[in-house]
């Protein structure tokens, strides 16, 4: 894994500026190796053995078979992570390109709103995830009181005492925490259009609408398909929010992939420790995730092309 | 309609939905802040009011000296500053290396380097990292999460310095050079320098991103509260049993824990939202 300084038969000193590139390299390689290579390894590893923190058995592809045939748990899991990630991101992406549509008008008081719009990508998400639960608890939460106050409905709802209301708050939170970026890349790609297109439309008479369909959207797209994707996979990754709020409540029915194999690996809230099955877990995560992504490409480098 | 009355409409549709969106934003925070003030008493007796009856600086008090929170402070204080400095070192470094330096296998490395960014497991790599910390020795303690974090290799900040130094025109290392200057001497005494809005760009990320992580110093310090950074404390109170107790200390940690952050985004805001997207549009 490591990289060996290059071997040069004349002059391997330290004042050859190669030797001194490599050096000065060496530490980071060496950490990077380490500490995002070395884990991955360790996964591949463990994932046919049976381990905890004490001693691990060889049991070759059995945690894949538990996983496959015997832990529904874990496929509610990825299943909540993708009902999440889709249910938010259909609101999220849609709402951070209008945003930026309208930020991008020039109109007075943009600066303002677009550095207050901001605020909650400057937040931590554990504290996201803290403060939401706090604001739809269900005693005395902010949420239900003003609900109750303008009669949307009769009395406090348990936000989390059910598996859907609960993913409705995580979705909310979600959403609360990652629009301000994707806002911000979505108006960074509108200000790269050149405006001597949309003055050629308003001679032509284009309408808003089609303006919108026809050049904007088109001219955003190939920028606009690398931020999806990284919503994506980041939605799917999610985790500090999910353990700051629900913690999987109620009963882990709204554990999401993450914080499931998460508490397999660190015995948290009281689990066993079983290093080889989450590392089996861990695998299955990171080949869906790769399958995810690169589905997203196929697909949207094909409607790419039909523009 | 006449296109000065529809221009105008628009207008109007435009700053109302920018000020409902302003207020589904600012609200939580808005919420979070006021609660802090309210005193215990009032936190469970009337939830209701958005506004504190009576403002009181309890909730803080009993947060920094009851519940540790002067610690974590400290805590989250030193884990970013050394993680801002460290990277800043390492970031240009590397920057510098992949960009002008000469050696075999370079573009190899950096493709290896780069593609990272696409094995990447998020939460699931926590335990292993855990366990070749433990190695090392630094699993005990917030300095694992700091030489994990400087000496790990963030491909966005890779990318930014890689560009930003592409921009600097050679003939300055040339000149360099001719003057005596070794590689290493002329990043010290020539690059480095030229670097200062980088460093900026790269700083402010990288405090936004140390002071708000929670997975990793929080795998770092479980069951050792006295090393716990301010975010793993303040979500810690939500699982230490007595949740309902201690909404007062939740609301004033987590008020503490955002005042750093927001004061820093006021300041350098543009170089925030500069700094977030140049990241992005390399990658």
């Amino acid at each position: 894994m490591s990289v060996r300084p290059v071997k040069k038969p004349m002059k391997l000193s330290i004042k050859n500026d190669s030797v001194q590139a490599v050096l000065m390299l060496m530490p980071m390689l060496m950490g990077f190796a380490l500490f995002t290579y070395g884990p991955i390894l360790y996964i591949l590893r463990f994932c046919l053995y049976k381990a905890n923190d004490f001693k691990a058995t060889y049991i070759g592809f059995d945690n894949f078979i538990r996983a496959f045939q015997r832990d529904p748990d874990f496929w509610d899991a990825m299943l909540n992570t993708v009902i999440l990630s889709a249910g938010k991101l259909i609101i999220e992406i849609p709402l951070a390109m209008v945003l930026a549509i309208l930020l991008n008008k020039g109109l007075r008081g943009t600066g303002f709103f677009r550095t207050f719009l901001f605020l909650p990508a400057i937040t931590s998400t554990a504290i996201v995830g803290l403060i939401f639960s706090l604001m739809f608890a269900s005693f005395d939460g902010i949420v239900n009181n003003i609900l109750q106050s303008v009669g949307l409905i009769s009395r406090p709802i348990n936000w989390m005492g059910n598996k859907w209301t609960a993913l409705e708050m995580l979705g909310i939170a979600s959403i609360w925490n990652n629009f301000p970026i994707n806002m911000i890349y979505f108006l960074m790609a509108l200000q790269s259009i050149p405006t001597e297109i949309y003055e050629c439309a308003e001679l032509d008479g284009v309408t808003p609408w089609k303006r919108f369909w026809k050049i904007t959207l088109p001219m955003i797209a190939p920028i606009a398909q690398v931020v999806v994707l990284m919503a994506i996979v980041g939605s799917l990754k999610v985790s500090d929010l999910v353990l700051a709020s629900t913690n999987g409540a109620p009963g882990g029915r709204t554990e999401v992939i993450m914080t499931y194999v998460f508490k397999y690996f660190f015995g948290y809230s009281g689990r066993a420790v079983e290093i080889g099955y989450a590392s089996a877990m861990s695998v299955i995560t990171g080949i869906f995730l790769a399958i995810v992504s690169l589905i997203y490409m196929r697909v949207t480098n094909k409607m790419n092309r039909v523009y | 309609m006449s296109l000065t009355v529809r221009k105008r409409l628009s207008a109007v549709i435009t700053y109302v939905v920018l000020i409902i969106v302003f207020i589904f934003v600012v609200f939580p925070i808005f919420y979070t802040f006021m609660g802090s003030f309210k005193s215990n008493q009032e936190l469970l007796t009337s939830g209701s009011t958005i506004i504190p009856q009576k403002f009181v600086l309890d909730n803080y008090e009993q947060a920094w000296s009851l519940a540790n929170f002067e610690q974590y402070t400290w805590n989250s204080l030193y884990m970013s500053f050394f993680i801002v400095l460290g990277t800043i070192i390492t970031s240009t470094v590397s920057g510098y290396c992949f960009e002008r330096g000469k050696f075999r296998g370079k573009n190899t490395i950096f493709a290896i380097v780069v593609s990272s960014m696409f094995v990447s497991l998020g939460s699931l790599t926590l335990y292993p990292t855990v366990m070749i910390a433990k190695w090392f020795g630094i699993n005990k303690s917030l300095w694992g999460v700091i030489l994990i974090r400087v000496l790990g290799m963030n491909v966005t900040n890779l990318f930014i310095t890689r560009t930003y130094i592409r921009t600097v025109s050679p003939e300055i290392d040339e000149a360099a050079k001719i003057d005596g200057c070794s590689f290493f001497s002329t990043f010290v005494h020539i690059i480095f320098p030229l670097l200062k809005p980088l460093i900026a760009t790269i700083a402010i990320l990288e405090f936004r991103h140390s002071w708000n992580d929670y997975m990793m110093p929080m795998v770092f310090t479980m069951s050792k509260p006295e090393r716990m950074p301010l975010v793993v404390g303040v979500v810690r109170l939500k699982s230490s049993g007595e949740a309902a107790s201690s909404w007062n200390l939740m609301l004033a940690g987590t008020a503490i824990s955002m005042i750093p952050m927001i004061a820093v985004y006021m300041i350098f805001n543009r170089y925030f939202i500069e700094g977030m997207t140049a990241g992005a549009v390399k990658g």
